[in-house]
């Protein structure tokens, strides 16, 4: 009976299988059709299950993975801990199959349990979705230029600001870290200098949401350190950012207009997922050091450049009278046999860094969140107890409605920085100090300061600088499907950045002999800024088919409005040091500066999108951009772009290639601009500057105006060929740009006689950039248990000035060359030291006897770098993943020459001056000592921008080293737990000497060398 | 009729055409575009910020114009060429023969060295101030002459207190310089491309703006503490441009108006407090700084090693035993290890600030205009006015009258008479020296790189660099 019904039903699978669909609407209608819904009821409760548990190579549970029975079709889908069960006849074979893995079939053989873990399938394009800004858009069917860095890179690298982790990994993107002060800038260059003002920021988006870059410091708060360079990505965790994309060509950009000539990078953050509640821990420690020394003079060495120097100054016989000792503090009056390493001692230490992050996520098919909290501690590596703190709070939620049409997502960011610095970035001092110079401290433990013969580096300790930094980032979309092929859409967003600052200039910072008190000396400058900006960005969005055609349309608009207050106050005299922080105890007050500012902005903008067969793409773009940063009638402007693809491994003759499985030349041509200038210029004003005459406040005149200046505009042009091979085993990605800004918009230096230095006015200059970008990634190897992978990437950029009317007789006849880089630089040619003389030589280019700024500056360098890019390998075997990469950029820099170009002053300098000519007849690259005091040409100062002083600063760098062991399921009673050690900057590889290639500068810190371990449990 | 309300709905914004295909689609386009065509004008309008204030209120108001010439006296006392700080007083008592320097500042070095470059950066830094207060200036007077609600009262002091400003900082360029671009418009394209003008001419223009300076301002002082320029100090500029343009008659007549309206401070110790009743024109001091005048704290020291600067032997020999001014407005300071002992200048005492201050800088004072005036009656011939003059400010300084009866011995007598009289005060000695040239004499054998061409600065090469027109620099640089 059984069997009889079981034959019975095999025979009918195929029947049934063609025909359940019909019966569906047919079941209820007859009673002849009862049998078939009882039979095949019947004929899987006859069928034995099979079950079991689908995860990744790593462990993890997948959810929603396609098990599919071979031979009658049917299917399920895992749960969310991964696990499935279906009926199936146990010689079928099951399919196991989902977005981004590899698929994999695999016979029952009469088991009953099988589990499989799916292996991610890093070739597949289709997988990949870049987000574009206003829509998102598959990586084989992009028209545009995007590079993406995922949190999957990111992640790997022990840092605190996610530019930190892009260096090195994106094409056509050259990041530069300023400084090795927590908190402190990038600079970024996306496709080269655009604009001979100097602006290279790209426009910044999180979440949809603009975020303005500039920094609120005040100079006279925050002094030297950190300057106004503070980075707007400080203010994310990097933990918590799902994906950076930054957008290059004009395909990608002209959709945000003129906000777009230097590129776009738009922040994603993690969202949570449907399935389990998770909670991730994740914590961490780095330890941070200065990577690279100098190789300073000791003592000996320094005293005999000094004494020298003095005697061929002329000054030698006053080195024995003791009425002349106050003159060289130095020499004669102190110890003679200290040896002080003041690098060690001033920027030896140890920074350390601990980080911690909790996360909370989980949700089901409708609805979604995800809560992390971190918090960070940086020390750095000076004296006293400087420190930045960063915590940070990221929250997602996503809501959609049963039948799909209704979606809301809210995303906040919440960050507290705390920032307390001192006042100076003792690097410079490290390098420059004394050898023998006194203690820092007396035995009191005071500052010492030597009977008034030297400036205590310390004293700037006591000059507290402390910064507390507010940040919200508040993002909503909500979007309504009012027709299946018609959405509206509106983006909502709201920033605020709150910063309150202050340094205190305490009279015991000062040498007591100067007579400074607190009454008449001490003093506290506060800075508390505030930047609020809300964007609205209703759009609609429309798609349809016709025939083999899909059409999208994207139309929206933008009214964004920015407000910014700054309020500076200073307060002196205080009855004592300890009450500086109450400004009511001052005796004078001073408002120094009480300024606001507003910032509109507002736009219409759309796309049209045509996909035909997916074979050829077309993509439109546009946009209608008004700023208030314009006079009346040069507000408005418009861009926009065409970007096409051809996907020609879709054509017939390619489909049955074994070897091309994916080929695809795109190209795209439009223009964006720029309205990078500032607030207000427009205006004929006069400012308040905070100060008074005879207590009347004072008005002083704000610039010269010119209320016709218009938007500048940018023109790029790109061709690029997409490659796979070998199944997309290889991935070779070349693009070829250019891109041409004209119009510029600069302050036009002017001579003084006009009362100002400088005109904002647009200049019919044209700068034009373009390269060559060349990406490659490969999959060497991909088992069961092992794999690698290799990516590489190079730049080859090249940026010119083509055009300048006028330039021979305009204010920058003197800075630029037609067909030269915007970066040139003008120098005296070094001739070496006179073997009689014993001095520097330099050409004498017009031949007048005199080596004179203007014409005798005629030796040409770029410090722009001639390539850069990265190379990585992954390597993964079970458990244990491996991740090495290295940076690499060729450029030149100043060398120490630039920093001391003659031994002998009253500063300690690098050993190469030691080299030095001596005696006539010598033939030595430095020229003879001098203390400095002998007057007349100042051939250091000649030597030091001539190009003696430009070095080769190519590098390659070890940028990242990432090791992580997975502990086995076994091990960790079902917990997810991840080790990591990382390590950051660990070696560089170059022939340049100065601190650091990277940031070649002798007065900053450069980046450190940071090693991580850290522990992830997910649970 | 139901469409027909649809109809109206669009008829009212005036899109028809939207009107025929998918109703909804086109209602929600036309609502975007309706949108951004009426917002977007003036949304991206905006209002000037609160610390600014459009030019042209400026000069609706009498106090909005007091605030624009608070500006000018406060920069001209916090730098450039008439500060305390690193201004002429300081620097080109440097340059001449006046003060030693011990600093380690590279440009302040070069002046005292006398191997400036065209690339200092005093130079650079004085030319810049002197032409911003200059636009600041000009800017007012093209303010004052479109103005329709100031009272003609408050146009004229205005308007003279502007051209005073402008012969006033033309006069030192000039004297710095030698021949300068004389700017009178607000004109940028036009002073972009400025050429020099001849000093004589620069001369002529000043006094020019002086006349009609002195006839538009009274004479009142208003704040009662000579801290702002009037009548009197623009008469008093008249007369010192008179005797630089070797004018003797006039410049005898402005300077007799001045002496016989102020009066002479006769005590000593009184000359540099800010109640002197010979001032014409002080600063006020900044009362939020930690320091009083700029003067006392660059020139006294406080400790050596770490002096900037101190008196050279050549302006202490001058000094004539008895000569109160030496012991009342110089003095000595001893280093720790009592080795080294420097005299300085110490006519303004208060270094640090005081809840009220009792010195303020004085810029110019009565004691200059009888100098003037002896030297004017000197070369006129009047031997015996001259010696008048002369004796009054020696008297004060507890010394005997002058020796000297000719006209020739007369003017080297006022000459020394100036030296110790208006030391670091402004640059005078420098610019007497040049103008009676003695600068060779006197300074070659004290500054060994001393050359002829040294008499006037470089022009700024940054400033031939943006303005060729400025071209040629001036000889040795």
């Amino acid at each position: 009976m059984k069997n009889n019904y079981k034959t019975k039903g095999r025979s009918l699978l195929f029947y049934i299988f063609c025909f359940s669909f019909s019966s569906l609407f047919t079941n209820a209608l007859t009673t002849t059709h009862d049998w078939h819904r009882t039979g095949w009821e019947y004929i899987c409760d006859q069928q034995p299950e099979v079950h079991g548990t689908i995860t990744d190579l790593s462990g993890m549970p997948l959810a929603g993975v396609h098990v599919v029975v071979q031979a009658t079709k049917q299917g399920v889908v895992s749960n969310i801990n991964g696990s499935y069960t279906t009926k199936a006849n146990p010689n079928d074979t099951l399919i196991f199959s989902a977005l981004g893995f590899i698929t994999q079939t695999i016979a029952i053989n009469n088991a009953s349990e099988i589990n499989v873990r799916l292996q991610e399938d890093v070739t597949q394009l289709d997988a990949v979705t870049l987000n574009a800004g206003y829509y998102t858009v598959k990586d084989k069917e992009r028209t545009g230029s995007i590079a993406k860095i995922s949190a999957k890179t990111i992640e790997k690298q022990p840092v605190n600001n996610p530019l930190s982790a892009m260096q090195g990994h994106l094409t056509g993107v050259n990041i530069v870290q300023q400084t090795g002060v927590p908190g402190g800038g990038y600079s970024i260059e996306i496709r080269g200098k655009n604009f001979i003002n100097g602006s290279t920021n790209p426009l910044y988006i999180i979440d949809g949401v603009p975020y303005g870059g500039q920094s609120l410091g005040a100079v006279e708060v925050s002094g030297q350190i950190n300057g106004g360079n503070i980075n707007p990505l400080n203010a994310m965790d990097p933990t918590s950012i799902e994906s950076i994309e930054v957008l290059k060509d004009a395909d990608a950009t002209a959709i945000y207009g003129s906000r777009a000539a230097n590129g776009v990078v738009l922040v994603t953050t993690k969202k949570g997922k449907a399935g389990k509640t998770q909670v991730k821990v994740n914590l961490s420690s780095t330890l941070g050091r200065v990577s690279h020394f100098l190789d300073l003079m000791n003592t000996e060495q320094y005293l005999e450049t000094r004494r020298e120097g003095v005697t061929n100054d002329g000054f030698g016989a006053f080195l024995d009278m003791p009425a002349f000792d106050f003159i060289w503090p130095d020499i004669k009056t102190w110890d003679s046999n200290r040896n002080i390493n003041w690098q060690k001692e001033l920027i030896g230490g140890t920074a350390y860094r601990n980080h911690g992050q909790l996360s909370i996520s989980g949700g089901n098919e409708q609805t979604q969140f995800l809560i992390s909290g971190g918090h960070q501690k940086e020390t750095t590596v000076f004296p006293g107890d400087s420190k930045y703190k960063k915590t940070a709070i990221h929250s997602s939620l996503n809501h959609q409605s049963l039948d799909k049409r209704f979606k809301i997502n809210l995303s906040t960011n919440y960050t507290v920085e705390h920032n307390k610095l001192p006042r100076t970035d003792f690097t410079s001092m490290a390098y420059r100090l004394e050898p023998n110079a006194p203690e820092l401290y007396d035995e009191a433990g005071n500052l010492n300061w030597e009977n008034n013969t030297w400036d205590n580096p310390l004293s700037s300790l006591k000059e507290d600088y402390q910064a507390n930094i507010n940040t919200l980032m508040a993002n909503a979309g909500v979007s309504y499907k009012f027709l299946p092929n018609l959405q509206f859409k509106t983006n909502l967003g709201y920033n605020n950045y709150g910063l309150e600052s202050y340094r205190t200039l305490p009279s015991s910072a000062r040498n007591p002999s100067f007579g400074f008190t607190p009454e008449n000396y001490s003093s506290i400058t506060t800075n508390s800024s505030k930047r609020t900006s809300w964007i609205v960005e209703p759009q609609l969005h429309w798609e349809s088919k016709f025939g083999d055609a899909t059409l999208n349309i994207l139309v929206g608009t933008t009214f964004q409005q920015q407000s910014t207050t700054q309020l500076v106050q200073k307060a002196t005299g205080f009855p004592n040091n300890s009450l500086i922080q109450n400004l009511s105890a001052a005796t004078t007050h001073e408002v120094r500066q009480d300024s606001d500012s507003e910032y509109n902005y507002h736009a219409l903008f759309g796309r049209i999108h045509v996909n035909w067969k997916d074979k050829y793409f077309l993509n439109v773009t546009g946009r209608r951009d008004g700023s208030s940063r314009f006079g009346s009638g040069k507000q408005f402007g418009n861009f926009g772009a065409v970007g096409v693809a051809w996907v020609f491994s879709e054509e017939d003759f390619l489909n049955d290639s074994n070897i091309l499985s994916f080929g695809k030349l795109r190209g795209s041509y439009g223009t964006t601009g720029s309205d990078n200038i500032g607030d207000y210029r427009f205006l004929d004003t006069y400012s308040v500057t905070g100060s008074d005459y005879n207590g009347t406040t004072i008005l002083e005149p704000t610039g010269i105006f010119n209320p016709l200046f218009g938007w500048e505009s940018n023109k790029k042009l790109e061709v690029a060929l997409e490659l796979g091979f070998l199944k997309d085993r290889i991935r070779l990605n070349t693009a070829w740009y250019k891109n041409q800004s004209s119009n510029q918009l600069i302050g036009m230096p002017l001579a003084a006689t006009t009362g100002f230095s400088e005109l904002t006015t647009n200049l019919k200059a044209t700068v034009e950039n373009r390269g060559f970008e060349i990406e490659l990634n490969t999959v060497n190897i991909q088992g069961n248990h092992f794999t690698w992978r290799t990516a590489f990437n190079i730049t080859v950029p090249k940026n010119e000035l083509m055009a300048f009317p006028g330039l021979e007789t305009s204010t920058f006849a003197n800075r630029f060359i037609i067909g030269e880089p915007l970066t040139v630089l003008r120098l005296y040619h070094a001739l070496g030291v006179n073997p009689e003389t014993g001095i520097y030589e330099f050409e004498d280019y017009n031949g007048d006897g005199n080596i004179s700024s203007v014409e005798d500056r005629q030796w040409l360098e770029d410090f722009a770098p001639e390539f850069y890019g990265g190379f990585g390998n992954t390597f993964s075997y079970k458990n244990i993943s491996l991740d090495v990469f290295f940076q690499f950029k060729k450029q030149k820099a100043y060398n120490y020459f630039s920093f001391q170009a003659i031994p002998g002053y009253r500063r300690n300098a690098p050993v190469e001056l030691l080299d030095r000519w001596q005696e006539e007849g010598d033939n030595h690259p430095i020229q003879k000592a001098s203390a400095g005091l002998s007057g007349g040409l100042d051939t250091g100062q000649l030597q030091a921008s001539s190009s003696a002083a430009v070095a080769d600063a190519s590098f390659i760098r070890l940028r990242n080293v990432s090791l992580n062991y997975h502990v086995p399921k076994h091990l960790s009673h079902g917990m997810d737990i991840n080790l990591y050690l990382q390590g950051q900057n660990l070696l560089t590889i170059t022939g340049y000497n100065g601190p650091d290639p990277e940031q070649p500068s002798y007065l900053i810190l450069p980046p450190l060398r940071q090693i991580t371990l850290g522990l992830q449990l997910v649970f | 009729m139901k469409l027909n309300k649809n109809y109206n709905y669009i008829k009212v914004f005036g899109l028809k055409a939207c009107w025929k295909t998918t109703l909804f689609l086109r209602n929600i386009l036309c609502f975007f575009v309706i949108i951004g065509m009426t917002a977007c004008t003036d949304f991206v309008e905006v209002d000037a910020p609160k610390n600014t204030l459009i030019s042209e209120t400026i000069f609706e108001d009498a106090a909005t114009v007091e605030s624009a010439l608070a500006n000018i006296y406060y920069q001209m006392r916090e730098q450039g060429m008439v500060s305390g700080n690193n201004g002429l007083s300081v620097l080109i008592a440097a340059y001449s023969d006046e003060l030693d320097y011990f600093g380690f500042d590279g440009s302040n070095q070069e002046l005292y060295s006398h191997t400036v470059t065209s690339a200092n950066t005093v130079v650079l830094g004085w030319w810049r101030a002197a032409y911003k207060l200059i636009y600041a200036a000009n800017d007012i007077l093209k303010g004052l002459e479109g103005t329709t609600t100031l009272s003609l009262e408050h146009q004229e002091q205005f308007k003279g207190q502007a051209l005073f400003v402008r012969a006033y900082l033309h006069s030192l360029l000039a004297a710095i310089y030698g021949d300068i671009p004389f700017i009178s418009t607000t004109n940028y394209l036009e002073n972009n491309t400025v050429a020099r003008m001849a000093v004589n001419e620069v001369y002529e223009n000043i006094i020019t703006d002086l006349i009609s300076s002195v006839s538009l301002m009274s004479d009142d002082d208003v704040t009662g503490e000579h801290v702002l320029p009037n009548q009197s100090v623009s008469k008093a500029l008249l007369a010192r441009m008179y005797l630089y343009t070797e004018q003797w008659a006039l410049a005898e007549s402005v300077a007799s108006e001045l002496i016989n309206r102020h009066s002479l401070e006769l005590d000593i110790n009184k000359v540099f407090l800010k109640n002197s009743s010979e001032t014409l024109w002080q600063f006020k001091t900044n009362g939020t700084t930690h320091y009083n005048t700029y003067e006392a704290n660059q020139l006294v020291i406080r400790f050596i090693p770490g002096q900037s600067y101190a008196l050279t032997n050549n302006l202490l020999q001058a000094f004539e035993t008895g000569d109160l001014r030496y012991s009342k407005w110089t003095a000595s300071k001893t280093s720790s290890d009592g080795l080294t002992t420097l005299q300085y200048a110490n006519k303004y005492k208060a270094i640090f600030s005081e809840t009220t201050s009792l010195e303020y800088s004085i810029i110019f004072r009565l004691t200059e205009q009888y100098l003037i005036r002896a030297e004017a009656k000197a070369h006129l011939g009047d031997v015996a006015g001259a010696q008048q003059d002369l004796n009054a400010i020696r008297n004060r300084a507890g010394l005997a009258n002058t020796m000297a009866t000719t006209t020739e011995s007369l003017l080297d007598a006022i000459l020394k008479e100036r030296q110790v009289e208006l030391f670091t005060e402004q640059g005078h000695r420098w610019i007497d020296l040049k103008r009676m040239h003695k600068a060779s004499d006197v300074l070659s054998a004290i500054k060994p790189a001393w050359k002829d061409s040294n008499v006037l600065l470089p022009i700024p090469a940054t400033e031939l660099e943006v303005n060729p027109n400025l071209k040629p620099q001036n000889s040795g640089y």
